[in-house]
């Protein structure tokens, strides 16, 4: 079965054609660059984005497929979670798609999206599927997400951050030490360089629960930053490796003492936070094995990954396809 | 051939099919912010009324606004998407041509109303010239008192106008404001039909991107936008009226 997947809940417009959900054929993403100037996501402008370059994406997916839509089998694209006004545009342009040529229409959650990066490769051999149950971190500048999976589209939410998404806590430091949008990808450049016992930071543990708070440390980084303007120079790539470390270690421990609770070997890791190196580091020292992730492009927003959740939704459904945009969808 | 028109561009939404010649069927509903989970059940019913099959359509007419814009991208996504889907032409209409078009018999000069927000009204103007019926202004966004200014003649006012707002315009214009009836002032998507097909007959096929909102109003994260106005439409554009001799 191939699937031609749309995704344009955020910021990234995504295209891909996929096959039997696992194998990439085409996965392009386009990711907008007007949110550099305004230091975080305007929804109405990436809204605009989004319609102004899904048609000539998704043009640019089936051609780098080499397949025309009669040779597609379903159209699908993410319904939620996200901004609503840029949902509708992949929803409605997908819809439109499918009805027009024919073909099944599936809304699938951006979540399970990020779930099912997992299963995806390239080329011409398949790696073996990951193995269920499994613990599910997925942590994004939208989501933070701790999640038992079950079984195939089966989920139980362990935890969710009570505050900030992890990814808006590396944005925000990352906008204090002035190092640019989006802010993962800096202070993980920044860490590289500094020492990460420098500064201690504190870790809120919440307790036994599973749930997340990240308010406490970026309130903390924040005036720490400002003493150290006060004293003179800011050493960047200190304060980057503290708040590193600290924000990883409050999500690694987390997810290795969920693996522990419910028996768990597999941990399976999604968002663009999970394309940082040192949260994969952390978590494997505590789970004491090796993780398989995908590679750092498939952990951020993509269409591929979309077409590979909505393969399993027209194989697992137990009721109605979804086809409805909602902002607020979860995991269940 | 058959012609899909689509207009998500307020709470009020309209489709349309048709063939050059009539209407095939036509479907106008308050969907309120819900265009998104019902734009395409209503297709479909209206596809199946007219006896239709998406297969039949080989052009797609669109309504770009002003509007609402999370409303307006609805249907133009909608409408690339099965446009590209269907290997059919598509074509962008503004939503106040549409509302002034059928009004264009009257020889009044006509001011086609939509709600902006924030007490601003989307408005144009529309004038029998030379015997073609022309948009005689850009698509301004506006208040009441600031587009009253501009008017000073008699104006027949359409679109979604409540209450409110018509005895606003009374209050400014006196006697110079002329009102539609209240089904008259509506907008359906059988009109924004006919004019895309004109269009198309007329002129050569964009590109799918081009069709895009007209949104006048800049996004609402800048405190005052500096741009009110779109283009000024270029020369005398013509909606396209046979003459009448
Ligand atoms: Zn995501």
């Amino acid at each position: 079965m191939r699937i031609l997947a749309i995704e344009t809940s955020c910021d990234e417009t995504a295209v891909a054609v996929v096959d039997d959900g696992r194998r990439i054929v085409s996965n392009i993403v386009a990711s907008q660059l007007a949110h550099q100037d305004t230091g975080g996501i305007v929804p109405e402008v990436a809204a605009r984005e989004h319609l102004r370059s899904l048609d000539a994406v998704a043009q640019t997916a089936l051609r780098e497929a080499g397949v025309g839509l009669r040779e597609v089998d379903a159209v699908a694209a993410t319904v939620g979670p996200g901004l609503v006004g840029c949902l509708l545009v992949g929803a409605n342009y997908g819809r439109g798609l499918a009805l027009a040529a024919g073909l099944p229409f599936v809304g699938v959650n951006h979540l399970e999206g990020h779930v099912y990066a997992n299963w995806l490769y390239e080329g011409a051999t398949a790696p073996k599927e990951p193995e269920i149950p499994a613990i599910v971190l997925i942590v994004s500048g939208a989501h933070s997400d701790l999640v038992l999976m079950e079984g195939h589209r089966k989920f139980r939410p362990l935890g969710r951050t009570i505050d900030d998404a992890a990814g808006e806590a590396f944005d925000k430091v990352a906008r204090l030490l002035k190092l640019g949008f989006p802010g993962g990808p800096f202070i993980e450049k920044a860490a590289k360089l500094g020492d990460p016992a420098a500064f201690p930071l504190p870790r809120a543990s919440g307790g036994d629960r599973y749930d997340f708070s990240f308010s406490g440390l970026k309130t903390a980084t924040m005036r720490l930053v400002r003493s150290l303007e006060a004293k003179g120079e800011v050493p960047v790539n200190d304060v980057a490796a503290s708040f590193q470390k600290a924000i990883t270690e409050m999500l690694a421990e987390k997810t290795a003492r969920a693996t522990a609770e419910h028996g768990v070997d597999t941990v399976l890791l999604g968002g663009g936070v999970a394309a940082n190196l040192a949260l994969r580091d952390e978590i494997s020292k505590r789970i004491g094995h090796a993780l398989v992730v995908p590679p750092p492009r498939l952990c951020t927003d993509n269409g591929a990954m979309i077409g590979a959740a909505a393969f399993f939704v027209l194989r697992h459904h137990g009721t109605e396809i979804p086809t409805t945009v909602r902002s607020d969808l979860r995991l269940a | 051939m058959t012609l899909l028109a689509l207009d998500t561009s307020t709470d009020w939404a309209s489709v349309a099919l048709y063939d050059g010649k009539s209407v095939l069927a036509e479907e106008t509903w308050h969907a309120q912010r819900r265009h998104g989970d019902e734009l395409f059940p209503t297709i479909e019913r209206m596809l199946a009324s007219a006896r239709s099959s998406i297969a039949d359509v080989d052009r797609v007419a669109v309504a770009t606004g002003p509007g609402s814009f999370t409303g307006l991208r609805v249907a133009i996504a909608a409408a690339q998407g099965i446009a590209r889907g269907a290997g059919a032409a598509l074509v962008g209409v503004s939503t106040l041509d549409v509302l002034a078009y059928p009004h264009a018999p009257s020889k009044q000069r006509t001011c086609a109303l939509l709600p902006a927000g924030r007490s601003e009204w989307y408005a144009a103007l529309y004038q029998e010239r030379n015997r073609r019926w022309l948009r005689r202004s850009p698509y301004i966004a506006a208040t009441l008192p600031e587009l009253c200014t501009q008017i000073g003649t008699h104006t027949l006012f359409v679109g979604e106008i409540g209450d409110e707002a018509e005895q606003t315009l009374r209050d400014l214009l006196g006697p110079k404001a002329l009102f539609a009836s209240p089904a008259s002032r509506m907008r359906r998507a059988g009109y924004l039909a006919e004019l895309g097909w004109r269009t198309l007959e007329t002129e050569p096929q964009a590109k799918l991107a081009e069709i895009e909102p007209i949104y006048v109003k800049q996004p609402s994260i800048h405190p005052s936008f500096d741009q009110p106005f779109a283009p000024v439409p270029t020369g005398d554009v013509a909606l396209g009226l046979p003459r009448r001799s």
